[in-house]
C-alpha cells in the first residue's frame, strides 16, 4: 500500500515499467496459462462460495451486539469505505497529500509485508491476469451494444460505466506497479481478517477498489481524529459543487420518489436509468457528499438492515452457483463475451439501484438516524464487504439495504426478472455481491482467453495506457467535473479505439513488427548520423551562385496593345517575297575597244596605226614626216624668243631703270643697257674678255678673272666664264668655271661648245649641251647656279703637243672652208660646222706655236669616266684630238730671224679663207702664213714706213666685207689700213691717238668704212671712212671706269638689226651702247664708195 | 551495428565523387526536360484548374526520363513551375546549399503565348 501511495502518478505511470511488467507477466502466463487460469479460478469459486458461505455462516451466527463488539475495529474500515466511496474522486486530485498521511501506517505494514512476499507473488500474476481481462472487457462496449439492442438507452449508460471501468483501470495500472506491495499488503489483510479476505480477493480483480478503499480508510482514520476538521478540508474543494449538486439532489430525489410511489416498473426502472444518466456522475459525488454529513444517521440506520442483507447474501450464493454451473457451461467462446455483457449490465442494474436506494435512503434518512444508531458497527462491517464492489454502488447501498429493504427488494426483483428474460444470466441485478463474484469469475473466464492473446494485446493496451496517461496527466490538473466532463467525451472513442485496435489485432503481429521497425529505423538513423558526421569531414558544402532560372520582362504598353489588339482583324493569307523576280542593271557604259599599235623609234613614215582607221592614218603619217631636228631647232630658238619676250616685259614692267635710264654715254650711241653682273659670284671680278657669238650674234660670252679681294667666295680661286642672250640681260645663261686664267675664249662654230685658252698653255672646252646634273651646283639665296667644270682640258695630257706657253688665242677652223673659195665662205662654213660638229680648233700661244686641234664629239657619254682620254670628264662627249701643229717663226725672214725670234702677239685667220692667218709680231711687222706652209704673196705686211722699231701689232681685224682689207692697231698709236695683196698699208695714221696705244680695233658688223678704236685709256674713236678719211668723226672719253674689253654687236647679214657696242668697264659691269642709226645703217653703195675713197687717197 | 574489421573496413569506404560516367550532366538532362516540356505543353493554353495536375504530372515525366540516364546514387528534386503569360515580369531563382563539385541540375524554361514553364530537375548526391 505505501508504494501505491508514496509513488507518484508520474512514476506509476512510465510506460518501460509498463512494459517490463506486462513482459514479466506474459512469460509467467505463457508458462501455464491454461491450467493456472482454470485452477485459479476454481480456486477462486471456492474461495467465494467459501467465503459466501463462512460469510453467511458469520452472519448468521453472529449476534447483533456480538457483530458490533467484533467489529468495532472494522468500523472504522468501514467508516472509511464510506468515506472513501465519497471521496474516490477526490482521492485523484489528493493522491500526493494522502500520501504523507498514509506513510505512517504502511511503515507499521512493511514489516508483515515482508514476511508473506511469497504468497504475493502468486497473486500478483492472478492480478495482472486479471487486469487484462478487465481491460478487455472494457474495451469490448461495441460488441456489448449489438447484443443489447433492447436496451437502446444503454449507450448512455454504458458512457457511465465504462467511465467508472476506465477508473478502475487506471487505479489498476497504478497499482499493477505495486503490486507485490499490496499483495503482501491484502495478505495480511486476509489473515487478519480471514471474513474479509475474500472480499479481498475479489476486490484484487477490481484493484482499484481496493486501493480506494484503503487509501478511504486511512482518510477515515485520521478524519476521526480530527473530527469535522478533515471532513471539512476534503470538502473545502467541493462545496461549490455541493450546493449545486444537492439543488440537483432534490430534482433527483423528487423523481426517485414519484416512480417508488408508483410502483416498480420497467418503464419506470428505464426512465429512471435515463435520469441518472442525464445527472452522471455528478449526483454519486453529490450523493456521497451528502453522505458524508449524514454520516453518523446512516451507521444508524444500517443496524435494520442487517437482518436483510443475511438473507440477500444466501440468495446470492445460490445464484453463485447456479452462475458458475452456466459458466463452465459456456465458458470460452461467445459466453465469454456475454459473461462481460452480463457484468456490465449488472453493474448498470446496480448503479441504479444503488441510486434508487440513495433516493430512498435520503427519503428515510431522518427515520434510519433515529432507528440504526446503535447498530453502528455491524453495518459498518457489512458495508465494508460490499465496499468490495464498486465503490458508489457500496456507499450507496448500505444505507438503502439496511432501511430500505423491503422497498430494494421488490424492485431488485423487477429488476433481476427483466434481466433473465434477456440474458437468462442475470439473477439479482440488485445484488452487490452477486456482481463482484461475477466479475470475478467473469474476468477469471478472460484472463484465459487472454492469455493466448497476450503479445498483441499488449501491444495495444500499451498505446491504449500511454493514451489514458496523456489523458490522465490533464486530468489531474483539473476540476472533477471537468475531468468528468473529459471522460464522458473520450469514453465512447476510447472504446471504440480499443475495440478497433484489438479487433484486428489478434492473431497478428503488426505492432509488434512495427515497433521493430521502430528500433531497426532508430538504428539506421544512428548509423546514418555517424556516416555523416565522417562524411562532413571529407565534404565541402557551399553555397551555389544563385542560378536564374527565369527572367521574363514586363512587357510595355506597346507590346501588350499589340499582342492584344495587333493581330485582331488581321489574317496572314499570303505572302509576297517576289524571290524569282531577279533584275540587274548595271550603270556603267560599253567598253569600246579599238586596236591601235605604235612602234618607237619610228622607222618610216608610219609610226603608228590602229585595224580601222589604218589608211586614213598612213596619210596623215606620210604629211607627218617631220625632221626633228629642224623642229628642235625651232623649239630652241621659240624658248629664247619666248623668254626673251618675257623678260622684255618684265624690264618694261619695272621701267627699266638701270638699263635705259642711263643716258647714252657715247655720241654715236642713242641707248644703253646693262648686263645683270651683280651676281654674288660675279661680284669683284674685273671682265677680260667679251665676245659675240659667230653663229647667233645675240649669245655673248664674258671673261671674268679672279676677283680683287681673295677668299670672299666659294669660287674666288676661279675664273668664270659667262654666257649671255644680251636679250636676257638680268641672268647668264650658263657660268662656267675655270680652275686657271682664261687668256682667250671663243664659240665653237654650233654655238654648243666653248673653247679657252689659259695661261698655263692648256685649251679648254666646256659642252654647253650637258645636263646641270653632272655639275656643281650652287645655291645663292632663291637660286640655283649651275657651275660648269671644262668637258675636256688639255692640261696635263697630250704633253708632248700642248702649248708651253700662255695660249695667246683660240679660234675654231671651219673645215668646209677648205672647199670654198670666194666670198660667202665663212657664211658657208659656219652651216656646214654646224652640221657636224667636225671642225679644227686652232689655239696659239706666244712662242709662235699654232696647234690645231680636231673636236670630235663622242657619240655616247661614259659617265664612269674614260681611261685613255684623260682630260675628259665623266659623260663628257667632247674631246680635241691634236690634229698638227705649226712654228710661225719659220716663216719670218731669215733677216728678222738675226735679232731673235719675234715675239707674236697675235693672229687672225682670213675669214674667207681660213688656211691663211696672219700674226701680228712686236717689230710692227704683220706675218702672213698659210698653215698647209704655202708662201703668201706678200710675206710681211710692213709699215709706210720702213723701220723695223720695236712697235707691237696689239690688234688686227678684218673688215666684215668683201674686201680684204684689215687694220691693225700698234702700241704706238699708229693705225694701219692693209689691204692683204699689198706688202704696205694703204693709209696709215700716226697720230689720231696721241702716241697712246691702240688697245682694240673693231670693224663695224653692218657699214664696211666705218670702225671702232679703243686706245688704253679708254677713248674711243669712231671712223667713218665715207666722211672723213684723215681722222675719226667722233671721240668718246668714259674716264672714270676704264673700260677692259670691248665688242661689237651686230649681224652683218641683217643691218637693219641693232647694233652697239659692249663695253666691259673696269669693275666689272657690262653695258651695251646701241648706235645711233646713221652709224649703224649701212649707206648705198658704201663698199664701192669705200673702195673709190681709197683709190683716191692712196 | 557492424563491428570488427567490417566496421573497420568500412570506414573509409565512402564513395565521395560519383564517377565520370555517372556523374549529373546537365546536358543531358536539359535536353531530356526540353522534350518534356515540348511534349506536354505544345499548344496548350493555361487553364488554372489543369496547371497543378500538370506540373506533378511533368515533374514526375521529368523524374523518370531522368532517372533512365542511371545517375548513379543521384537523389533528384524537379520542380516545375507553371505560370500564365499575361505580360507581367517574373523571375526565378534557385539557390542550393551543396557540394558543388558532385551536385548539379538543370533547368529549361518552355513558352508560349498562354503560359510559361520552368522546369528544374536538381541532382543530390548520396555520398
Amino acid at each position: 500500500m505505501k508504494s501505491s501511495k508514496t509513488k507518484t502518478k508520474e512514476d506509476t505511470w512510465k510506460s518501460d515499467e509498463l512494459l517490463k511488467h506486462i513482459k514479466a507477466a506474459q512469460g509467467d502466463c505463457t508458462d501455464d496459462s491454461g491450467k493456472k487460469s482454470r485452477e485459479r479460478k476454481k480456486h477462486k469459486d471456492e474461495e467465494s462460495i467459501g467465503t459466501s458461505d463462512s460469510r453467511e455462516r458469520r452472519h448468521k451466527g453472529r449476534e447483533r451486539d456480538k457483530e458490533r463488539e467484533q467489529d468495532k475495529d472494522r468500523v472504522r474500515h468501514k467508516d472509511k469505505e464510506r468515506d472513501g466511496d465519497r471521496n474516490k474522486e477526490r482521492e485523484h486530485e489528493k493522491v500526493r497529500t494522502k500520501k504523507n498521511d498514509e506513510r505512517d501506517r504502511d511503515r507499521e505494514r512493511k514489516q508483515e509485508r515482508d514476511s508473506e512476499r511469497l504468497k504475493g507473488r502468486d497473486r500478483d500474476k492472478e492480478r495482472i491476469q486479471k487486469w487484462d481481462k478487465d481491460l478487455e472487457y472494457s474495451a469490448d462496449p461495441r460488441v456489448r451494444d449489438k447484443e443489447w439492442d433492447p436496451y437502446a438507452e444503454r449507450p448512455k449508460k454504458r458512457g457511465h460505466e465504462s467511465e467508472r471501468h476506465r477508473e478502475k483501470e487506471r487505479d489498476r495500472k497504478k497499482e499493477r506497479d505495486k503490486l507485490q506491495e499490496k499483495g503482501t499488503e491484502k495478505d495480511e489483510n486476509v489473515d487478519q481478517r480471514p471474513k474479509h479476505r475474500q472480499k479481498k480477493d475479489k476486490e484484487n480483480l477490481e484493484l482499484e477498489m481496493d486501493d480506494k478503499y484503503e487509501r478511504k480508510e486511512r482518510k477515515h482514520r485520521e478524519r476521526k481524529e480530527k473530527e469535522g476538521r478533515s471532513t471539512e478540508n476534503n470538502e473545502e474543494n467541493k462545496e461549490k459543487k455541493r450546493r449545486s449538486s444537492e439543488f440537483r439532489d432534490e430534482d433527483y430525489d423528487r423523481q426517485y420518489k414519484e416512480p417508488k410511489e408508483s410502483g416498480p416498473h420497467d418503464g419506470h426502472r428505464e426512465k429512471r436509468q435515463k435520469e441518472r444518466k442525464e445527472l452522471g456522475q455528478k449526483a454519486v459525488v453529490e450523493e456521497m457528499d451528502r453522505k458524508h454529513r449524514v454520516r453518523k444517521d446512516k451507521e444508524y440506520k444500517e443496524d435494520g438492515k442487517k437482518q436483510r442483507y443475511k438473507d440477500i447474501r444466501d440468495s446470492v450464493v445460490e445464484w453463485r452457483d447456479r452462475e458458475r454451473v452456466h459458466k463452465d457451461r459456456e465458458k470460452r467462446d461467445w459466453e465469454r463475451r456475454e459473461d462481460r455483457e452480463r457484468k456490465q449490465k449488472l453493474k448498470i442494474k446496480k448503479e441504479k439501484e444503488e441510486k434508487e436506494r440513495q433516493g430512498d435512503y435520503t427519503e428515510e434518512q431522518s427515520v434510519k438516524r433515529k432507528k440504526e444508531r446503535r447498530s453502528v458497527q455491524e453495518t459498518t462491517n457489512e458495508s465494508r464487504r460490499k465496499g468490495s464492489t464498486i465503490e458508489q454502488i457500496d456507499s450507496q447501498k448500505k444505507p438503502t439495504e439496511s432501511l430500505a429493504e423491503e422497498l430494494v427488494e421488490g424492485e431488485e426483483i423487477a429488476m433481476e426478472s427483466q434481466s433473465t428474460i434477456e440474458s437468462s444470466n442475470y439473477d439479482d441485478d440488485f445484488e452487490d455481491y452477486e456482481d463482484d463474484f461475477e466479475e470475478d469469475e467473469c474476468k477469471d473466464e478472460e484472463v484465459e482467453l487472454e492469455k493466448e492473446e497476450i503479445p498483441a494485446h499488449q501491444r495495444a493496451e500499451i498505446e491504449a495506457i500511454q493514451k489514458a496517461i496523456a489523458a490522465e496527466n490533464e486530468q489531474i490538473r483539473e476540476t472533477h467535473t471537468r475531468s468528468h466532463r473529459k471522460i464522458f467525451e473520450e469514453e465512447p472513442k476510447r472504446d471504440f479505439e480499443n475495440s478497433q485496435t484489438r479487433g484486428p489485432a489478434r492473431g497478428t503481429f503488426i505492432d509488434f513488427v512495427a515497433a521493430k521497425q521502430r528500433e531497426i529505423s532508430f538504428k539506421v538513423a544512428s548509423k546514418q548520423k555517424k556516416r555523416s558526421v565522417e562524411l562532413l569531414r571529407l565534404i565541402d558544402l557551399d553555397f551555389s551562385v544563385s542560378f536564374s532560372m527565369l527572367d521574363l520582362p514586363p512587357l510595355n504598353e506597346y507590346d501588350v496593345y499589340i499582342k492584344n489588339f495587333g493581330r485582331t482583324n488581321t489574317k496572314q493569307a499570303f505572302v509576297q517575297c517576289n524571290e524569282d523576280n531577279v533584275d540587274r542593271d548595271i550603270q556603267t557604259d560599253e567598253i569600246e575597244t579599238v586596236e591601235k599599235w605604235t612602234q618607237h623609234p619610228g622607222e618610216g613614215n608610219a609610226v603608228c596605226g590602229g585595224a580601222n582607221a589604218s589608211d586614213a592614218l598612213s596619210s596623215d603619217l606620210v604629211a607627218k614626216n617631220i625632221d626633228s631636228q629642224r623642229l628642235t631647232n625651232f623649239l630652241k630658238s621659240a624658248c629664247q624668243v619666248i623668254s626673251v619676250l618675257l623678260e622684255e616685259d618684265q624690264a618694261e614692267n619695272q621701267a627699266s631703270k638701270n638699263v635705259q635710264s642711263k643716258a647714252a654715254s657715247l655720241s654715236v650711241s642713242d641707248g644703253c643697257s646693262q648686263l645683270n653682273t651683280n651676281l654674288p659670284f660675279l661680284h669683284g671680278r674685273e671682265v677680260q674678255c667679251l665676245h659675240f657669238s659667230q653663229a647667233q650674234r645675240q649669245t655673248l660670252l664674258s671673261v671674268h678673272s679672279l676677283p680683287k679681294e681673295p677668299g670672299a667666295a666659294q669660287l674666288a680661286s676661279n675664273y668664270m666664264i659667262c654666257v649671255w642672250n644680251i636679250w636676257e640681260p638680268s641672268v647668264p645663261q650658263k657660268v662656267l668655271v675655270c680652275e686657271s686664267e682664261v687668256q682667250c675664249c671663243c664659240f665653237g662654230p654650233d654655238n654648243v661648245s666653248l673653247f679657252a685658252g689659259t695661261v698655263d698653255g692648256s685649251v679648254v672646252a666646256w659642252d654647253l649641251r650637258e645636263h646641270s646634273v653632272m655639275h656643281y651646283t650652287l645655291q645663292i639665296g632663291s637660286q640655283e647656279w649651275t657651275l660648269r667644270t671644262p668637258t675636256f682640258s688639255t692640261d696635263g695630257v697630250l704633253t708632248s703637243v700642248n702649248h708651253c706657253c700662255a695660249v695667246k688665242a683660240v679660234y675654231p677652223v671651219s673645215s668646209a672652208c677648205f672647199e670654198n673659195h670666194g666670198v660667202g665662205l665663212s657664211l658657208f662654213s659656219s652651216q656646214e660646222g654646224r652640221s657636224g660638229l667636225s671642225f679644227q680648233l686652232a689655239s696659239f700661244d706666244e712662242s709662235g706655236l699654232l696647234n690645231l686641234w680636231v673636236v670630235v664629239e663622242l657619240q655616247k657619254a661614259n659617265l664612269a669616266g674614260s681611261l685613255t682620254d684623260l682630260g675628259l670628264i665623266p659623260g663628257g662627249k667632247i674631246k680635241l684630238i691634236h690634229s698638227s701643229s705649226i712654228e710661225v717663226n719659220s716663216f719670218f725672214p731669215r733677216n728678222l730671224m738675226q735679232l731673235g725670234p719675234p715675239q707674236t702677239l697675235s693672229i687672225r685667220f682670213l675669214p674667207s679663207d681660213p688656211n691663211h692667218f696672219f700674226i701680228g709680231t712686236d717689230i710692227g711687222l704683220v706675218s702672213h702664213g698659210t698653215r698647209h706652209g704655202l708662201q703668201a704673196s706678200p710675206k710681211l705686211y710692213k709699215p709706210q714706213i720702213n723701220s723695223a722699231g720695236p712697235v707691237r701689232v696689239t690688234c688686227i681685224d678684218f673688215c666684215h666685207f668683201g674686201k680684204t682689207l684689215f687694220l691693225v692697231g700698234c702700241s704706238d698709236g699708229t693705225i694701219r689700213l692693209h689691204s692683204v695683196t699689198t706688202e704696205r698699208p694703204i693709209i696709215q695714221w700716226n697720230e689720231s691717238t696721241q702716241g697712246r696705244p691702240i688697245q682694240a680695233v673693231l670693224w663695224a658688223l653692218t657699214r664696211p668704212g666705218m670702225f671702232f678704236i679703243l686706245d688704253d685709256s679708254s677713248h674711243i674713236y669712231v671712223w667713218d671712212l665715207l666722211q672723213n678719211v684723215s681722222k675719226p668723226v667722233a671721240e668718246d672719253s668714259l674716264q672714270p671706269d676704264r673700260i677692259t674689253a670691248i665688242a661689237i654687236l651686230g649681224d652683218p647679214e641683217k643691218p637693219s638689226a641693232s647694233s652697239g657696242l659692249m663695253l666691259a668697264k673696269q669693275s666689272g659691269a657690262i653695258e651695251i651702247q646701241y648706235l645711233m642709226k646713221q652709224w649703224s645703217e649701212p649707206h648705198l653703195n658704201e663698199l664701192e664708195t669705200l673702195h673709190y675713197i681709197l683709190q683716191k687717197t692712196a | 551495428m557492424v563491428t570488427g574489421p567490417a566496421a573497420e573496413m568500412s570506414e573509409n569506404s565512402y564513395s565521395i565523387r560519383p564517377a565520370f560516367q555517372r556523374r549529373f550532366k546537365t546536358a543531358i538532362v536539359k535536353g531530356k526536360i526540353n522534350k518534356v516540356l515540348k511534349e506536354e505543353l505544345s499548344n496548350k493554353l493555361y487553364n488554372p484548374e489543369e496547371v497543378p495536375y500538370m506540373t506533378r504530372k511533368i515533374a514526375e515525366a521529368i523524374k523518370t526520363q531522368v532517372k533512365e540516364c542511371a545517375f548513379e546514387r543521384y537523389k533528384l528534386v524537379v520542380q516545375v513551375v507553371i505560370g500564365e503569360q499575361r505580360g507581367e515580369g517574373v523571375k526565378m531563382a534557385a539557390r542550393c546549399f551543396w557540394d558543388a563539385d558532385t551536385d548539379n541540375f538543370a533547368q529549361d524554361v518552355y513558352m508560349n503565348d498562354s503560359l510559361f514553364c520552368v522546369a528544374a530537375a536538381f541532382g543530390c548526391y548520396y555520398y
